[in-house]
């Protein structure tokens, strides 16, 4: 039996929308769809809001029903931008280390507090891990538990104050039944 | 487990895609699958199966690599990791996985991790990327659609919409824009408005009252004072020279591109008039200060191009006026046409104009003539001064014009007062080229006389008639430029005698000429100097040639009309014979006289006297070459003239033009520049042509010179010791062939002062600059370079010679020598600079002027050897082979070592000159007189380069064959087969002059510049000038 074209069955550009096995309602705009492995990727609004992301869904039609097309894009579709693996790779490297910190850190006993200390300074400092339950940033400042200010020790300099600065934004922001909120 | 589940799932999806594949069996299933894995992963790289075939499943796949994603299996579980990859079967394998707690705020702990899971895509049911900037990865980030599709926010795309002004807008609003002259809103309406839509009351008050007070004006005696007073002062600055430059500068109309850019050849000739009206600023601003420097550069310049064409020039004054407006024309370049090259054209010219030595004399004594005097007492002193003086006075004049300009043209009017400044520069430099012709009676006198007598010839005939109307008010430049002939002429027959003792004892001779111009320039600035060294020999050769036919001329035509520069030309050169007349002279005379009188000669006398004298010194000329090898390089000259001014066939070209020019000089004074500027300059320059050639030649050594002194002096004096006797030799040889002429040139230029003027200048250079003694001596030595020391080119073919000696000798001197010709050539490069800008308005012109240098050695020698093989057999004499340029080249050869060094020497000039002889030839064919000058300024300008080199005056000699060549080449098509060789032989005398230019250098520069006027008493004057100068 020839194999239909993927125009036959969604058009990249279309929306559509349908129901997994598992009861998930999902919709999006038609990405690609191979037809031999059965699989449909959607590109959705950023469940979070943001503009410039999206969320991708893979979805395996052999688990869907209930597929609809809610509009259907004749129009061709933008032609494909070559991609740069090593970015990707990088990102890919990162990632999986980064949660295996966080997992050391977890699995280390360190504190809820420490962990979101970590996570928040990580977010503006990559260069930040884990030794036992004092948190390294860029090998220079220590900040070891309960992880208050004064418990940020290293050489005067920028990235002291700044560790610092990181440090007592979280207190404000953090919820006041966190420790930090106590503070 | 997964895996397993996987591998169980697969199953099915393999059937599925199996099926879809059209293969039955649930065995074939898993055949199936494991042929499709094995397949899709074998064949992946080579040929992609399963999803790898599909480009947006593995575009979109590959995108989300390393995002975190939430992987739900058909069990509902939820696994949580980095998308890692995913295999052609849609595997998908996510690394430090972990299955997500049903509470969602417990993170993983570091034992519940997996390093990495693959997730059979039969297992998969959904799996959500949250989050994902799907351009993570892309390349093309500074593509239009990559930066389109990062836009901050909205980031939809604005509907266009077809603007509809309403038809009844159409017309009205679009115009009142356009015509809406209302600068914004009225004061009143913005203080009106502000008060009735803010409230706020404006405190303007016109009076102005909190910023100042009110004049209160009454009748009080001290306030009437005080009124007038004011008045007065403001009409002093409005009057003033440099307010007016400054608003002329404001208020010129004219474009940038006409200032700066244009290049107005047709209109020279043609729009003497008009471009003497747009000059006329400039020419006002030159008048009232600097602009006339770089007018009078240009005029300068004009005319050492014209130089070329110096018979042309005959109707000198036309041509320096309208050198002056070409320039100006070029000009907007009349600034940069340098008030070098214009002086000296304007010199050239403005000799031939202010016919009076006292204006001369008055520039070269506000300029160089003060210094003259020095330099007198130094060796080429007369010469150089004059020289340098011409020169300097191109540059001097300018502002010795300013003030001189007075003085310096009398007969010309307000016009001539810019312009007469410039001439009288101009004249200071033919005056200069006089002396330098005197001087270097052989080569420049001889040449200048040859020139001038061809510019005579031409001027005369061409200029006669315009050069009589107009030049009248110039007659006495006239007077004075058959003066000037005169001067020659006694110089060619001294040149021819000096040739034949140079030849014998090219050293003695120098020597003795040094001594005898030296005695000559005592009592004559330059003539003196020429005189005693050139006047022997160049005075016979030249002045006899020049004198006999000018003399009778001069003594009718010159001793009517320009009885004063004449009678210091006259002097002069009889200073140089006889010192004697010199001494009054000196100043006027010595240079004004000289160059004067050549210019004069070349300018008003002329028409008819000119014309005849002119004969009479190509006659002389052609007695002069045939003498001395001198004369062959005259012929080149001429046609370089000729090609110029048409010198060479100039003399009838020139009339053309000069009589335009002369026309319009006459007209008008001012528009004697522009008059000047057109034809003027090309005739004035061939009318001077003898003086203009000279000059040209003159420029030519003085570029040499100014380069050659560099490297003289520092080669020199290492030289001197052992290589000097050497060098000479090769000078002498080389320069022999033009040497006759250049000889006759060294010894007014270079060689007289140094030599014939030893006594003074000898004294003087030695004291001055050991390198011009050197120089000299080694010009003494020899005898051909004395007559190439006399002749500009001499002098800087001398100088080239040496430095082209030198090199080969030690060239480390070279380095010293080089700096200090660095320094020349620096001002030569200025001057030509000047030139250059008035050569672009005039290309021939500027073009000339440079090339004037080169040719101006070359002219001279070409001049010299031109009325040498035309009139003067003893100028050829020297050169012996009558070629002057191959002469001396066959002479280089013929010298063994100093040839070789020659010969060296002379392949890197050609070198320089086939790369300037292009242009040159280019420029020739054109008009034949410009083009050869054209050409020349290119080599020259190549050479001024070379100089820096050091082998610069290599390159001078090289120059000189190359242009002699090239000149040949363009001269023989354009005008005479003779001009060609004539032009070889200027540039043999340039080679010559090398010798004596680097003893000029070695004096200073000013030495050089002298030896430059000497021979080249208009073009090389200037340019001589400006080096030494700047040199200075």
């Amino acid at each position: 039996m020839a194999a239909p074209g993927p125009g036959e069955y969604f058009s990249v550009g279309s929306h559509v929308s349908c129901l997994t096995c598992l009861g998930q309602r999902l919709q999006g705009e038609v990405v690609a769809f191979d037809y031999q492995s059965k699989m449909l990727t959607l590109k959705c609004a950023s469940s979070s809001g943001k503009p410039n992301l999206n969320d991708v869904i893979l979805i395996n039609l052999a688990y869907v029903s209930d597929v609809d097309i809610i509009n259907d894009r004749t129009e061709t579709p933008p032609p494909l931008a070559s991609l740069n693996v090593s970015k990707l790779a990088n990102r890919a490297r990162s990632e999986k280390e980064d949660k295996l910190s966080q997992a050391y850190a977890i699995s280390a006993g360190v504190s809820v507090e420490g962990q979101q200390l970590f996570q928040t300074i990580h977010k503006t400092i990559k260069d930040c891990k884990w030794q036992e339950k004092n948190i390294i940033v860029m090998d220079d400042v220590v900040i070891s538990p309960p992880y208050q200010v004064e418990n940020c020790k290293g050489k005067e300099g920028s990235a002291l104050s700044h560790v610092r600065k990181i440090l007592l934004k979280l207190m404000d922001t953090a919820p006041p039944n966190s420790i930090f909120g106590k503070l | 487990m997964s895996m397993k589940a996987g591998g169980n799932r697969s199953k099915p999806g393999g059937g599925n895609t199996a099926g879809a594949a059209g293969t039955g069996g649930s065995g074939g299933g898993r055949q199936n699958l494991g042929r499709g894995r094995h397949s899709g992963k074998g064949p992946a790289a080579v040929i992609f199966n399963g999803v790898y075939a599909n480009m947006r499943m593995v575009h979109v796949l590959t995108s989300v690599v390393g995002t975190k994603c939430e992987l739900k299996v058909k069990n509902g579980a939820v696994y949580e990791g980095v998308f890692k990859t995913y295999g052609p079967e849609c595997d998908l394998v996510l690394d430090a996985a972990h299955r997500k707690s049903p509470e969602p705020s417990i993170a993983p702990r570091k034992e519940d991790i997996v390093e990495s899971i693959i997730f059979k895509a039969s297992d998969v049911v959904v799996v959500t990327f949250k989050d994902v900037d799907l351009n993570f990865a892309r390349k093309d980030n500074f593509t239009d659609a990559a930066v389109s599709g990062k836009i901050n926010g909205e980031h939809k795309e604005k509907d266009l919409e077809p603007w509809d002004g309403g038809e009844t807008h159409n017309s009205d609003s679009l115009e009142s824009l356009d015509t809406d002259v209302s600068n914004g809103w009225d004061p009143n309406d913005m203080f009106k408005y502000n008060e009735e839509k803010y409230g706020v009351l404006s405190t303007y008050d016109s009076s102005l009252s909190t910023y100042t007070v009110p004049l209160e004006r009454d009748n009080s005696e001290e306030f009437l004072k005080r009124e007038a007073r004011a008045a007065q002062l403001a009409e002093e600055i409005e009057g003033s020279a440099t307010y007016k430059a400054r608003v002329a500068l404001e208020n010129d109309e004219r474009s940038e591109e006409e200032k700066y850019t244009a290049v107005m050849r047709g209109d020279r000739e043609t729009h003497t008039l008009s471009r003497e009206n747009k000059y006329i600023p400039p020419g006002q601003r030159s008048r009232e200060t600097m602009s006339w420097g770089p007018g009078r550069q240009n005029p300068s310049r004009l005319a050492q191009s014209s130089a070329g064409p110096s018979a042309p020039r005959a109707g000198p004054h036309d041509y320096s006026p309208s050198a002056g407006a070409d320039q100006r024309v070029v000009n907007g370049g009349p600034p940069r046409m340098s008030p070098k090259s214009q002086r000296t054209p304007r010199s050239h010219r403005a000799p031939p104009c202010r016919t009076t030595g006292g204006d001369f004399i008055s520039h070269n004594a506000p300029g160089e003539v003060p210094v003259t005097p020095p330099t007198r007492s130094s060796s080429s002193g007369g010469t150089w001064s004059s020289v340098v003086s011409g020169a300097h006075r191109p540059r001097s004049p300018r502002q010795n014009n300013m003030g001189g300009a007075s003085s310096g043209s009398s007969s010309l009017p307000a016009a001539q007062t810019g312009a007469a400044p410039v001439e009288t520069v101009s004249t200071a430099t033919s005056a200069s080229s006089p002396n330098a012709a005197s001087p270097a009676p052989n080569m420049v006198t001889s040449s200048s006389a040859d020139a001038k007598e061809c510019r005579v010839q031409e001027t005369r005939q061409t200029s006669p008639t315009a050069n009589k109307e107009n030049i009248k008010p110039l007659d006495s430049s006239p007077s004075v430029t058959r003066p000037v002939c005169k001067g020659p002429p006694s110089m060619a027959p001294d040149h021819r005698k000096q040739i034949d003792n140079l030849k014998k004892f090219s050293v003695d001779f120098r020597l003795q000429s040094s001594s005898n111009s030296d005695p000559a320039f005592d009592p004559m600035m330059t003539k003196p100097p020429r005189d005693p060294a050139d006047k022997p020999k160049d005075l016979p050769m030249d002045k006899a040639s020049s004198v006999g036919r000018e003399g009778p001329e001069d003594g009718v035509a010159g001793g009517a009309p320009a009885p004063s520069t004449t009678n210091a030309s006259k002097p002069g050169s009889p200073a140089a014979l006889s010192p004697s007349p010199s001494a009054p002279d000196q100043k006027r005379a010595g240079l004004d006289v000289a160059s004067q009188g050549v210019q004069t000669n070349a300018t008003s006398s002329f028409s008819g006297a000119k014309h005849e004298e002119k004969e009479e010194k190509k006659e002389a000329v052609h007695d002069q070459v045939r003498k001395s090898t001198l004369n062959p390089n005259a012929h080149e000259f001429k046609p370089r003239f000729n090609t110029q001014p048409k010198p060479a066939n100039t003399p009838t070209p020139p009339r053309p033009q000069g009589q335009p020019s002369p026309s319009i000089v006459v007209q008008q004074p001012p528009a004697v520049y522009g008059q000047t500027v057109c034809f003027p300059q090309m005739y004035p320059l061939t009318p001077v042509s003898p003086g203009v050639q000279k000059s040209i030649i003159w420029k030519a050594p003085a570029m040499y010179q100014v380069q050659m002194p560099h490297m003289t002096v520092g080669q020199s004096k290492p030289y001197r010791p052992g290589k000097v006797p050497n060098m000479p030799q090769q000078r002498s040889e080389q320069h022999h062939p033009q040497g006759t002429a250049t000889m006759m040139h060294p010894a007014t230029a270079a060689g007289p002062p140094i030599v014939a003027q030893s006594p003074a200048y000898s004294a003087q250079y030695f004291t001055c600059s050991p390198q011009q003694f050197t120089n000299q001596p080694l010009v003494q030595q020899m005898t051909h370079y004395q007559s190439q020391a006399q002749h500009v080119f001499s002098p800087v073919m001398q100088g080239s010679a040496r430095m082209m000696a030198p090199p080969t000798h030690g060239q480390p001197t070279l380095v010293s020598s080089s700096t200090t010709q660095y320094p020349e050539q620096t001002h030569t490069m200025y001057v030509s600079p000047g030139p250059m800008p008035q050569q672009y308005p005039h290309p021939n012109a500027t073009l000339h002027p440079h090339q004037q240098h080169p040719q101006p050695s070359a002219t001279p020698t070409g001049q010299g050897q031109q009325g040498g093989p035309q009139q003067h057999g003893v100028p050829q004499n020297h050169p012996a082979a009558s070629p002057v340029q191959h002469s001396q080249h066959q002479q280089a050869a013929a010298a063994a070592a100093a040839q070789a060094l020659h010969l060296a020497n002379q392949p890197q000039q050609q070198q320089m000159y086939s790369a300037l002889a292009p242009t040159p030839p280019s420029m020739t064919p054109g008009p034949n007189p410009q083009s050869p000058q054209a050409s020349f300024p290119s080599a020259q300008q190549t050479v001024y380069i070379h100089p820096q080199q050091v082998q610069h005056g290599y390159n001078h000699n090289h120059m000189a064959h190359v242009q002699q060549a090239h000149m040949q080449s363009g001269l023989v098509q354009s005008h005479h087969p003779g001009q060609t060789h004539p032009t070889m032989m200027l540039m043999a005398t340039q080679g010559p002059p090398g010798g004596p230019q680097q003893a000029m250098p070695q004096n200073a520069l000013n030495p050089i510049p002298v030896s430059s006027t000497t021979h080249f008493s208009y073009l090389a004057h200037p340019q001589v000038q400006a080096h030494h100068q700047q040199q200075l």
